[in-house]
């Protein structure tokens, strides 16, 4: 009788702890700016899928790319057909480890080591970030640069001037415990 | 006499003045507002999820960029940085719909609650664990 409680036990302790492991999050903030003589871009998008595993720190994001949202339609337009060509490549994603993430602590700056997949092209990526480590929430900050060409988009000669070589990503990723 | 030189000239610089005002209209074109435009897809909450998730390729092809209208029970209402989010059920245990809400609209979304049915018309925008649909308004 005491094996059967105990191993009960067991089971609703492993169930409870395995609901821990993952921490998620489906409204994750990431902008991108691009900064040229002419003008100044920018695009948002709210809704970056993001899952950190606990127990080895693995972390996966998935963006869409049409959600990137511009203050200009006509530029959004040309980011999506013309640039990142969305309907073809729907999404960039990333997929990676946070280095030594069961000794991070709260408010400790991370390296994130992975491979960063934007236009069908796939790059190894390092990437710092501020990391927020708490029971509830793990949350990530920070930004990184993003060379264009590395990428294969092509950027036409025309607007070739309004648009940088490198682009700065910014991101923001508030990840809650995974329950459901 | 009108000289043809002149006249070139007049019409070169009639044509430029209807390029550069077609290419600022063209470059300020404002955004969509989804509330004035009519759906152009009608669907249920769990057939879109179902649609994805059977085959995303080509629910892509039928729903991305379309403005979408959703009739779905809500499943789960979040508040993230002052920006709404609406979930809406779907068979599977994992997924839904997400409806992303224009900030400037949301002012019923305080007497909605868990489990009420609900129209809500969007822009899909893909699929990663939900059906995402941006720009949101909610229609009843």
């Amino acid at each position: 009788m005491k094996s059967i409680i105990t191993t009960i036990a067991c089971l609703i302790l492993s169930v409870m702890s395995y609901g821990q492991e993952k921490f998620l999050t489906k409204s994750g903030h990431v902008s991108f700016f691009s900064h040229s003589p002419i003008e100044d871009i920018e695009a948002e998008n709210d809704q970056v899928l993001s899952i950190i595993d606990t127990n080895n720190g693995a972390i996966a994001i998935s963006i869409l790319m049409k959600s990137f949202l511009f203050e200009k339609a006509l530029m959004q337009e040309h980011f999506n057909e013309n640039y990142v060509e969305s309907d073809k490549y729907p999404k960039a994603t990333f997929k990676g480890e946070l280095i030594n993430f069961s000794t991070l602590e709260n408010n400790a700056e991370v390296t994130i080591k992975g491979n960063l997949t934007i236009h069908g092209v796939t790059k190894p990526t390092v990437i710092k970030a501020k990391i927020k480590k708490t029971e509830g929430n793990i949350s990530l900050e920070g930004n990184f640069p993003v060379k264009v060409e590395d990428f294969n988009i092509e950027i036409p000669s025309v607007v070739v001037n309004n648009i940088a070589k490198t682009i700065k990503v910014t991101f923001n990723l508030d990840h809650q415990p995974y329950t459901k | 006499m009108i000289s043809k030189g002149k006249v070139l000239l007049g019409v070169t610089l009639f044509i430029t003045a209807i390029g550069i005002v077609v290419s600022i209209s063209m470059f300020s074109k404002p955004h969509l507002d989804i509330s004035n435009v009519d759906a152009q897809i009608v669907i249920d909450s769990n057939d879109l999820f179902k649609d994805y998730l059977t085959n995303e390729t080509e629910a892509n092809t039928k729903y991305l960029e379309q403005v979408i209208q959703v009739t779905g029970t809500i499943e789960d209402i979040n508040i993230v940085k002052d920006k709404s989010i609406i979930a809406l059920t779907s068979e599977d245990t994992f997924g839904s719909v997400l409806c992303h809400l224009d900030a400037d609209k949301d002012h019923k979304i305080a007497q909605l609650q868990k489990g009420q049915s609900i129209q809500i018309k969007g822009v899909c925008t893909g699929f990663l664990m939900d059906v995402i649909l941006v720009k949101s308004v909610i229609i009843n």
